[in-house]
């Protein structure tokens, strides 16, 4: 009895003095968490209640600007719309492009190494670089889309000078730029145990089959990650808008993150944009909370169920 | 109320330290005044004025101005000036972050859109003194005007122009547009003449037969319809976007929507314009330096800052006035060079600035054809604009003396609505959303506009 309360007690001061190691090592951490991300948001959320311009001493307004937002404001909606828009082509093409080239690269064909850097490339390019490429392509008069489809004989496409188009056009930049996805897919691909799928073939499953029953269960928590990482960049696009369209046409690709952009750091209302800033936090939020939520329902977990 | 009031300041001032930090490594390239300015013997006069100006551009134009400012600081012994270089595309935000600190240059250059807005706010000091008793004063077009009092001058002038293709007019032996004023085409003859130029894959022009305008191969025309210089044509068809002194808004009647319904018709119906929703800022490089457009209307300072490299290439271009609906217009446009309202020395501000506005110290920029002058003897002397517009930069003279310099000082030019009146960076892209599917036909500029009249005028008043 009393050897075990000496354990006890000898261990009980190693978690202590490892705790304070541990603890002194998270302070730098913490202070650039605190003061970098904690303090400028709740920041945001003090301006967000004022006026302020950046030139004349902010006024307390109180949830004026978010009246506002809701009531008068002649972007918002729409912007929401196409943020979710693009959200949702983005996220549901690049998860299925990268599970599907992911899958093919997973194979033993020759020159695996050159293929999985040529998908990859996309993903290290510089950003305006890409776009304006792109824009070559999806150019409207002479571009070289529509010079294929003339050629063609078929009626040219406005692409991302169409406002029906240009969130479609804008989603298949992103799928083609999800080079990261590949390579975390891959990563998990090749954890999936080569044994299960031999005992498969054993009893006769074909090659669907073993994806469907196999790989993706055991992919499941790869999929979850890779649908966080790219559900949570993708709502917060603005390259492209940036780059390529200025928001338009009308405020087919006027983005969230855009429009807060604009608000702040073209026409200086720096209160206003905040609210919006505080709009978009609260969307995340919401959407991350919604797939956290539902991810046990599908999440496939080897330890068996741990609730 | 007021505790909540001084949290809000406590947070806003964190958040600004936080953005303090994170400038450092993108802020503003002081230019090192150890280069040029350290060599003159500031010291020993001790009672020198120091005045900082801020412009926008990189270290290296810094440096380059820097050194025009020394040649004043040693002209005299009173005013010692050093520049302050910030990258165009932070500089109103590092402006603004200055301003709230309470250390603002005590001059500087403004963006357009900025100038009516900072004067509303009370930042800008009244520079109506700045050319009284000088022989030669900018244009009147040319300052920026707040509740009667001048707030600002242009750094620079800037007027529209119709850029045309000559190799393309031979071709179609079509004779080239006009570059005397008086002799300006109508919108019509722009439209017809503009469709003897549009060519599609079998040589067929619009309105003949068999003409595919799915095919076209060579534009007419494209009318720049970045919404500010939509102005233009509201004001030549009748209408405009503002009344004269900037209060109302005028873009719902039926003069300024038909006038932009016509530009969009260049696409739509009339098929001589390639289709442009006003995405980018590139209309010149999209249309004459490209290949694929006869005649495109753009700005003055496209001379300069494309058009010369590629005349070079070998596009042999043209310039002429704009055609017009009802009344010839051309818009005056320019940076201003303002006096901050937080400096201690006003006088001495305004002294250099009208030093370093004089053509000479920005030979540069006027002399390879991105600047105009903007004082007037260099538009009515005619050794002073022989001095600025013969060089290989330019166009030939007596084109470019009709189609620029005379246009520039005759009634048609008038100020972009920026001289005058507040929020027109709200209401423009307002408006450029509102018109986002005009240009390809999903509406028209009747519905659209009508639609958004009220969010337009809002915008117009700062949505207050």
């Amino acid at each position: 009895m009393e050897a075990v309360n000496k354990l006890r007690k000898r261990r009980s001061r190693i978690y202590s003095s490892e705790a304070r190691v541990a603890y002194i090592c998270l302070i730098p951490a913490f202070v650039g968490l605190i003061f970098l991300t904690y303090l400028p948001l709740l920041g945001v959320l003090g301006i967000s209640l004022t006026n302020w311009t950046g030139l004349k001493s902010p006024e307390f307004i109180g949830i004026d600007n978010y009246i506002k937002i809701f009531t008068t404001d002649p972007y918002i909606k729409d912007s929401i719309i196409a943020t979710i828009y693009f959200a949702f082509l983005s996220v549901a093409g690049s998860m299925i492009y990268s599970l599907f080239i992911a899958l093919l690269l997973n194979r033993k064909i020759p020159a695996r190494g050159f293929f999985r850097a040529v998908f990859y490339v996309p993903y290290v390019l510089p950003a305006v670089a890409i776009y304006v490429g792109w824009s070559w392509l999806y150019e409207g008069n002479f571009g070289f889309f529509n010079y294929l489809l003339s050629e063609l004989g078929l009626n040219k496409i406005l692409f991302i000078a169409d406002s029906s188009y240009v969130i479609p056009s804008l989603s298949l930049i992103s799928v083609w730029l999800a080079g990261n996805l590949i390579v975390i897919f891959l990563a998990g691909l090749q954890n999936v145990p080569g044994v299960y799928h031999e005992a498969a073939e054993m009893d006769g499953a074909n090659g669907w089959q073993r994806f469907r029953h196999i790989t993706l269960p055991c992919m499941t928590p790869i999929i979850f990650y890779n649908l966080l990482l790219s559900l949570i960049a993708n709502l917060q696009v603005v390259t492209p808008a940036l780059a390529l369209t200025n928001g338009g046409p009308g405020n087919s690709s006027r983005f969230l993150t855009y429009l807060m952009y604009d608000q702040a750091f073209v026409n200086y209302r720096i209160g206003y944009a905040s609210a919006t800033t505080v709009i978009i936090f609260v969307i995340l939020a919401v959407f991350t909370l919604v797939l956290f939520k539902t991810s046990n329902l599908w999440i496939y977990n080897e330890g068996g169920d741990d609730k | 109320m007021k505790t909540v009031k001084k949290l809000g300041v406590g947070l806003i001032l964190t958040a600004l330290t936080m953005s303090a930090v994170g400038c450092a490594n993108n802020g503003g390239n002081t230019a090192t005044p150890g280069s040029n300015a350290a060599n003159t013997p500031a010291s020993s006069k001790e009672e020198k004025v120091k005045i900082v100006y801020s412009m926008w551009g990189s270290a290296s134009e810094g440096s380059a101005t820097q050194a025009v400012a020394d040649k004043f600081n040693a002209s005299q012994d009173r005013i010692e000036v050093e520049v302050m270089a910030i990258p165009w595309e932070n500089y109103m935000t590092k402006l603004n972050a200055l301003a709230t600190g309470g250390q603002l240059p005590d001059t500087g250059m403004l963006q357009e859109g900025g100038v009516i807005q900072w004067s509303a706010e009370g930042m800008l000091n009244d520079v109506s003194a700045m050319y009284e008793g000088s022989e030669s004063k900018p244009l009147d077009s040319l300052a920026y005007k707040y509740e009667g009092k001048t707030v600002a001058y242009a750094a620079a002038n800037e007027i529209l122009l119709l850029y045309y293709n000559k190799d393309m007019f031979d071709e179609a032996n079509v004779p080239y547009p006009p570059s005397a004023l008086d002799q300006a085409w109508t919108w019509d003859e722009f439209v017809e003449t503009a469709k003897k130029l549009t060519i599609d894959k079998n040589g067929k022009h619009p309105g003949e037969e068999g003409f595919d305008s799915q095919s076209i191969v060579q534009y007419g025309a494209s009318v720049e319809n970045l919404p500010w210089q939509l102005e233009t044509w509201a004001l030549s068809n009748g209408g405009g976007f503002y009344s004269e002194d900037g209060t109302e808004v005028r873009i719902g009647e039926d003069a300024s929507i038909e006038a932009i319904q016509k530009v969009a018709d260049l696409y739509l119906k009339d098929h001589v314009a390639p289709l442009s929703v006003g995405q980018t800022d590139d209309g010149i490089q999209r249309t004459i330096i490209a290949g694929t457009v006869a005649m495109a209307t753009n700005g003055q300072w496209n001379i300069g800052t494309s058009l010369n490299t590629a005349k070079e290439e070998g596009l042999n271009y043209g310039v002429a006035v704009l055609p017009y609906m009802k009344d010839k217009v051309t818009l005056n446009t320019g940076g201003a060079n303002v006096v901050f309202s937080q400096t201690k020395h006003p006088e001495e501000a305004m002294e250099w600035l009208k030093w370093y506005n004089s053509e000479e110290n920005n030979w540069t920029l006027i002399s390879s054809g991105i600047w105009m002058p903007t004082l007037d003897k260099w538009y009515k002397d005619e050794t002073l604009t022989r001095k600025w517009v013969e060089n290989p930069n330019f166009p030939p003279y007596d084109e470019y003396k009709s189609a620029v310099v005379d246009y520039a000082q005759s009634s048609a030019a008038r100020p972009a609505a920026w001289f005058y009146t507040n929020y027109t960076s709200d209401f423009n892209t307002l408006l450029g959303s509102v018109l986002g599917d005009v240009w390809t036909g999903k509406t028209t500029a009747k519905d659209a506009i009508t639609k958004n009249l009220d969010a337009l005028k809002a915008a117009h008043a700062g949505n207050k």
